[in-house]
């Protein structure tokens, strides 16, 4: 955020300032930012300590969380210590990529949108609309169903369905932006359009958008999860939080233990990054735009 | 007010038509060549190039893209829904069986996620800055932040195994449907009781219940009379949009419980590649979604005079 403020147009500093300041004496944003702290940590040191997360040892299925297995092992007798640590990297990583392309996307689009006008702007309005107006899970799946289960096409399926309320937001800020007065200044001084669009009304548009897509992460990292819980994501035998938890279905009545660790991770995920998103709405002021 | 729903039935009939364009290109228009597949399904292991094109033609593969999807559109209307490439059966006779566990379970569902987060939203409203009000935001947020499979998993795992509360092989029926719809609305229910809390509290905070509030009104006249019928029409159109989430979610907790559904057999075929049964079932939900929108909307108009007067319309 911090490298934002900064890119951000003069005028408009000292609120994004006040903004990093209301955010960091915020309890549930500094909460939500501990969560993802550990969890990042986890996630890029974690595999270091732990083993491998695919030996299987069939002297040792399904035991009981141990000294020597924290969480226990599953029904091939990995450990689901280590599955649940490198299953971090998998989950947290998609969920990123998907960020940042529905942002880049939404943004993109929006802005477009507003600065093109005309034909354009109502073709993509048009878009947008039938993007929202179709549920966003079933579309997924529809998608999944083209092109075939596996990671990338769950991260591409989710992506395709997120951006158009991001998109919708984005355009009605730019559009604002037109009005402002250091636009209509350079306009009239002579700027060229590209580099108004650059220079002035993306810095402000990104702030805000980008605190809106947050706003939707956690339901990025549920659909994530929930797609690959259908099996629909990542395929065995790669680690992963919601796989893991579909394959422990089938061990539950013995091995209740297989829960705890994936279970735990995607509770710690949506917990903090709805802990941020509400903190970014609180601090933001954005009841108007959203 | 008829020109509004108009306009948004029209709206409705094309956001449907635009996603069955796109629907149709994604799944039926794809490279993949589903012809092997599906000879080998029945039974054909090597087949010769002659039944590969027997096939092309029985199922029009050879034919321009536009004209395949204005037949599929037509058939449609015929209630002719294709073929499973899979076992060759007809999609509506292998879905029809499983549709009505499912609406079963998504109905159940939605009706409890209603019903419950009215009470809680309501009755949080009412004890603003009290226990209970605490007690349902802790409770709400929780439930907004387990994912639903999780919640289905302690459920079987607690309350099924060990409890024995429930059974464990769910049949689709009304006996079994409540653990399974219960974790569905899970999500919605969170969300749904925090959204109608704060709607109920900005009206309580409005000037005429200051009014109300000056004339002796008891809570309960303030809550009912006054703040819900104000807070309702946009906590509404967010019910709509949450049933959305109900058909996106309503595969996953039908793979927890294994409920013999139509989501669980979408994701098989889903697996398999098999495309017009994803087709139909994606059409289906789509529908659904835009079903409940619009009548929603409608429902909005009827409730809120404001949006029937001609300055609405404008807008």
């Amino acid at each position: 955020m911090s490298a934002m403020t900064t890119d951000a147009a003069p005028a408009e500093r000292g609120s994004h300032a006040g903004l990093v300041h209301r955010l960091l004496h915020h309890r549930g944003f500094v909460t939500g930012l501990v969560g993802v702290l550990i969890l990042l940590t986890v996630a890029l040191v974690g595999p270091l300590l732990v083993g491998d997360p695919d030996l299987t040892r069939f002297t040792q299925q399904l035991t009981p969380p141990s000294a020597a297995f924290p969480l226990g092992t599953d029904s091939a007798g990995r450990d689901v210590m280590a599955r649940t640590v490198y299953g971090a990297r998998v989950s947290l990583l998609a969920a990123l990529v998907v960020f940042a392309i529905t942002t880049t996307l939404g943004i993109g689009v929006g802005v477009t949108a507003a600065l093109a006008g005309g034909r354009i702007d109502a073709f993509l309005c048009r878009c947008c609309d039938v993007m929202l107006g179709l549920p966003s899970l079933v579309m997924a799946l529809a998608i999944v169903g083209a092109l075939g289960p596996g990671l990338i096409n769950l991260v591409v399926a989710m992506s395709i369905t997120g951006w158009a309320g991001l998109a919708k937001l984005c355009r009605t800020l730019a559009l604002d932006c037109r009005h402002r007065g250091d636009v209509i200044a350079a306009r009239m001084a002579g700027v060229s359009p590209a580099r108004i669009a650059v220079g002035h009304i993306l810095p402000s548009v990104l702030i805000y958008g980008l605190i809106s897509a947050t706003l939707g992460l956690g339901e990025t990292v549920l659909g994530l999860a929930g797609m690959s819980f259908l099996g629909l994501g990542v395929q065995p035998p790669t680690a992963e939080w919601g796989s893991m938890l579909n394959a422990s279905r089938i061990d539950l009545a013995v091995a209740p233990w297989l829960l705890i660790g994936p279970g735990l991770g995607l509770v710690l995920v949506v917990t903090s990054v709805t802990l941020i998103s509400d903190a970014l709405r609180d601090c933001a002021d954005l009841k108007e735009l959203s | 007010m008829a020109g509004r729903v108009l306009r948004r039935f029209g709206a409705a009939l094309a956001t449907l038509l635009a996603a069955s364009i796109l629907v149709w290109v994604m799944l039926m228009a794809a490279p993949t060549d589903p012809v092997e597949g599906i000879l080998r399904a029945r039974g054909i292991l090597e087949p010769d190039p002659y039944q590969v094109a027997a096939m092309r033609t029985e199922l029009g593969l050879d034919d321009p893209p536009v004209l395949r999807y204005l037949r599929w559109l037509a058939a449609w209307f015929h209630g002719d829904f294709g073929v499973s490439w899979k076992s060759g059966r007809p999609v509506a006779e292998e879905i029809a069986q499983r549709l009505p566990a499912t609406a079963l379970l998504t109905g159940v569902s939605m009706l409890m996620a209603v019903v419950a987060s009215v009470l809680l939203g309501v009755t949080a409203a009412s004890c603003h800055r009290r226990a209970w009000d605490t007690v349902v935001r802790v409770i709400t947020l929780a439930l907004v932040i387990v994912p639903s499979f999780l919640f289905g998993l302690l459920v079987l795992n607690t309350v099924v195994l060990r409890l024995k509360w429930g059974r464990v092989v769910a049949d689709g029926t009304w006996l079994t449907v409540w653990w399974p719809a219960l974790t569905l609305a899970c999500g919605a229910i969170g969300y749904w009781s925090r959204v109608l809390r704060a709607s109920v509290l900005e009206a309580l905070s409005a000037p005429y219940l200051l009014v109300s509030r000056a004339r002796g009104a008891s809570l309960t006249r303030q809550v009912f009379v006054h703040a819900l019928p104000n807070a309702l029409p946009p906590w509404l159109t967010i019910v709509a949009l949450g049933a959305a989430g109900l058909l996106g979610g309503a595969p996953i907790v039908e793979a927890v419980f294994t409920w013999p559904g139509v989501g669980a057999y979408t994701v098989q075929a889903i697996s398999a590649g098999d495309a017009p049964v994803v087709l139909f079932y994606t059409m289906v939900a789509i529908t659904t979604f835009i079903v409940v929108s619009l009548l929603t909307d409608v429902l909005v108009t009827v409730l809120d005079p404001r949006l029937r007067t001609p300055t609405a319309v404008a807008s």
